[in-house]
């Protein structure tokens, strides 16, 4: 339960970061709170040669409004999110994602940034942040791009970063007024990696809904479209039109053969649905089990 | 196994921080964590550890006032931070209130989990805003105890809160605070961008330490089972004829290295897999079974990796038949594996099963590609021209060990 040796860095700013990210030699991990990465290196299953570590780096500890869009550094904690030390231009939903993930301490210490680049299926802003149609903001030496989170999502695991590129930020647009929004995961024991993950984001007058499924041992399913879950349209009355069967076969043509394994998803996603129905759209729903 | 070499180098870090009010300076491996340093070094030994994943958080001290896992927290991540230990906590009120009502209500037996479960105790009786059982419960969700049950433990947690709600103290809100991992400094560059991280990391000379090639069970049963298809623009029998030459195959799936001479019903060789920072390289031999007049075939294969501590055995059947269209072949491949030692522990087998669609997906259009005469693309994760790169100039020693599900 040691990890095996590695050379540490933590660089203080980020052209010096990203310059010995593009010339070091061996497997380099960046590393920002290291809740995902430090019990992977505590059980050997990854052992870098390097570790670069990403959190003295100030511009990656701030977080910003830009007109409707809110870029959270990559070392932006979930208790930041959690606590309201950040902004918010969601109407609480980002603050009820972050306080349920795992636990206190981990949330302390464990960033959104590397949260999405570990890429556990399960993991939570993986599915909530796809479902509120963010970006991340990539950096390497030769410049920055922006990419569509359900993008940069390519796999278990698996994301779309080039050698010597890192992820620096996540944008976040503003949920539009009227907004409903339902968020519901499955775990048996609080704060475990979740078996199934429901997120919906519904603007039932403009007919318009978003629905992803995680936690699904691969990237999440997306669908940017959701009508044909609610009969072909999206109303007020979209929660009563809910068409498990719908939702069933999309999994079913995602691959998902275990009848059981879809069960589960179907109801939590219906969870979500009802959820996103009863809250008043666009205000924060702040009950919850976690503290 | 590490070199005599690597092993007596001393690659210690100097750090500096506060523990308990006091200035400590020492030196610390950059892969020895927290709670190690704490024990260790400085005989702090009433942080406990336990799992060493951040799971059942015996480990739990305070950076920056805040609760954090000891065991997540690499050393060179805490130079300049305020770490309060279980044994910081003595002149606390709070925790002095904890210790009476643990002490009143039996809330610990063996004491394992108590110097962790007082200080995410305290974080709660901070921030609740009152004596809710359930939120009280869910605090402390991330503290596993053995012993006792929870009850006594609950119930002295929520005296506490409840006394001092009662003697108007309120709740906290943690409002003032920089932002992002608490005990993180910024813009401070500890650790070293010199010497230890720009030498060679392992001496090249440890790097292949060659496995025992795993050799097959006769009555093998797979654990898991997947089953895959897919399909290329050449005629079913151009296809299943270029399954028969174990060298095109072999080129065309990502991370595949052959060694030794193969035969049309044996071959020895290695596949490297990642899934995501994961990398495992397995060695093994596989036996091949063709059925030329079905179009089917059978490939029975076992492996290890290098570091010895898992092996897998695995079957792939597969069957070529026309596709949609004329001229075109759909593959079907059922495919059974087991996977023994520490892997297994990885316990999620939607993973594999996500990996090898995309193994799939790059065989197949590599596939496509030598069939269309086409030199194979490069794969984007691995080929075995890189592989063999890699091999010759840096460490191959990837190891896979035990992964509990963890948040």
């Amino acid at each position: 339960m040691k990890p095996a040796r590695f050379a540490y860095e933590r660089p203080g700013d980020l052209s010096a970061l990203l310059a010995r990210l593009a010339t070091a030699e061996g497997s380099v991990k960046l590393m920002a709170g290291g809740q995902s990465l430090g019990p992977m290196l505590n059980l050997r299953l990854v052992e870098p040669d390097l570790v670069l570590d990403i959190t003295g780096i100030p511009e990656l500890r701030r977080a910003s409004v830009e007109g409707e869009t809110l870029v959270l550094g990559a070392c932006i904690t979930h208790a930041d999110i959690e606590d309201g030390r950040v902004p918010d231009l969601t109407g609480g939903v980002m603050a009820r994602v972050a306080m349920a993930i795992a636990y206190r301490p981990v949330r302390n210490r464990g960033t959104i940034g590397g949260s999405l680049v570990h890429a556990d299926p399960a993991a939570d802003w993986v599915t909530s942040l796809i479902a509120l149609g963010a970006e991340v903001e990539l950096a390497s030496t030769s410049g920055r791009r922006r990419l569509a989170l359900e993008d940069f999502v390519t796999g278990a695991l698996d994301v779309a970063l080039a050698p010597g590129e890192m992820l620096v930020a996540v944008r976040i647009s503003a949920l539009p007024p009227g907004t409903a929004w339902g968020y519901v995961k499955h775990c048996s024991k609080i704060g475990e990696f979740a078996h199934a993950i429901g997120a919906v984001r519904i603007e039932p007058h403009a007919g318009r809904g978003r629905v992803v499924i995680g936690a699904i041992e691969r990237a999440p399913l997306v669908i940017p479209d959701a009508s044909d879950l609610f009969g072909g349209r999206i109303g007020p009355d979209f929660a009563e039109r809910f068409d498990a069967r719908a939702a069933d076969a999309r999994l079913r043509e995602a691959g998902m053969t275990d009848a059981v394994d879809r069960y589960v998803h179907v109801t939590v996603l219906g969870r979500a649905i009802a959820q996103a129905a009863a809250a008043p759209p666009s205000l924060t729903p702040t009950v919850s089990e976690a503290a | 196994m590490s070199t005599a070499a690597s092993a007596l180098r001393d690659d210690r870090l100097p750090l500096n921080f506060t523990v308990n009010g006091r200035a400590r300076s020492l030196r610390a491996e950059p892969r020895t964590h927290l709670g190690d340093v704490l024990r260790d070094t400085l005989d702090l030994t009433g942080t406990h550890l336990g799992c060493e994943h951040g799971i059942c958080g015996a480990c739990t001290v305070l950076l920056d006032g805040e609760p954090a896992r000891a065991c997540l927290t690499v050393s060179g991540a805490c130079a300049g931070a305020d770490i309060t230990t279980i044994e910081g906590l003595d002149d606390d009120p709070v925790a002095g209130e904890l210790r009476a009502a643990f002490n009143r209500e039996h809330a610990l037996q063996c004491g394992y989990c108590t110097p962790g479960m007082l200080i995410a105790a305290r974080d709660l009786v901070l921030r609740l805003p009152d004596a809710d059982e359930r939120r009280i419960r869910a605090g402390l969700s991330g503290n596993l105890c053995r012993c006792t049950g929870y009850v006594g433990i609950v119930r002295a947690v929520r005296s506490v809160i409840a006394e001092r709600r009662a003697r108007g103290i309120g709740p906290t809100t943690g409002g003032q605070r920089g932002l992002g991992p608490v005990g993180a400094r910024l813009g401070t560059s500890s650790g070293t961008a010199s010497d230890a991280a720009r030498t060679p990391l392992r001496p090249v000379a440890q790097a292949e330490t060659a496995p025992s090639i795993a050799d097959l069970d006769g009555d093998f049963v797979p654990a898991h089972r997947f089953d895959q298809s897919f399909t290329v623009a050449h005629p079913p029998d151009t296809v299943f004829a270029l399954f028969g030459d174990v060298e095109a195959v072999a080129a065309c799936l990502p991370g595949a290295m052959l060694t030794g001479q193969p035969n049309p019903d044996a071959v020895e060789g290695a596949l490297q897999v990642r899934i995501g920072p994961i990398a495992a390289r397995f060695r093994g031999r596989a036996r091949i079974f063709r059925d030329e007049a079905a179009r089917t075939g059978r490939i029975l294969g076992a492996g290890s990796d290098a570091g010895g501590r898992s092996a897998t055995q695995g079957e792939i059947r597969y069957r070529v038949g026309p596709g949609e269209t004329p001229g075109t072949a759909r593959i079907d491949l059922a495919v059974g594996y087991t996977l023994k030692g520490p892997l297994a522990q990885f316990g999620r087998p939607g993973l594999v099963r996500d990996l090898a669609g995309r193994l799939g997906a790059d065989f197949a259009a590599n596939l496509e590609a030598r069939l269309s005469g086409a030199p194979a693309p490069a794969a984007t994760g691995l080929n075995p021209l890189r592989l063999l790169l890699t091999m010759l100039t840096t460490s191959l020693r990837r190891r896979l060990a035990a992964w509990g599900r963890r948040p």
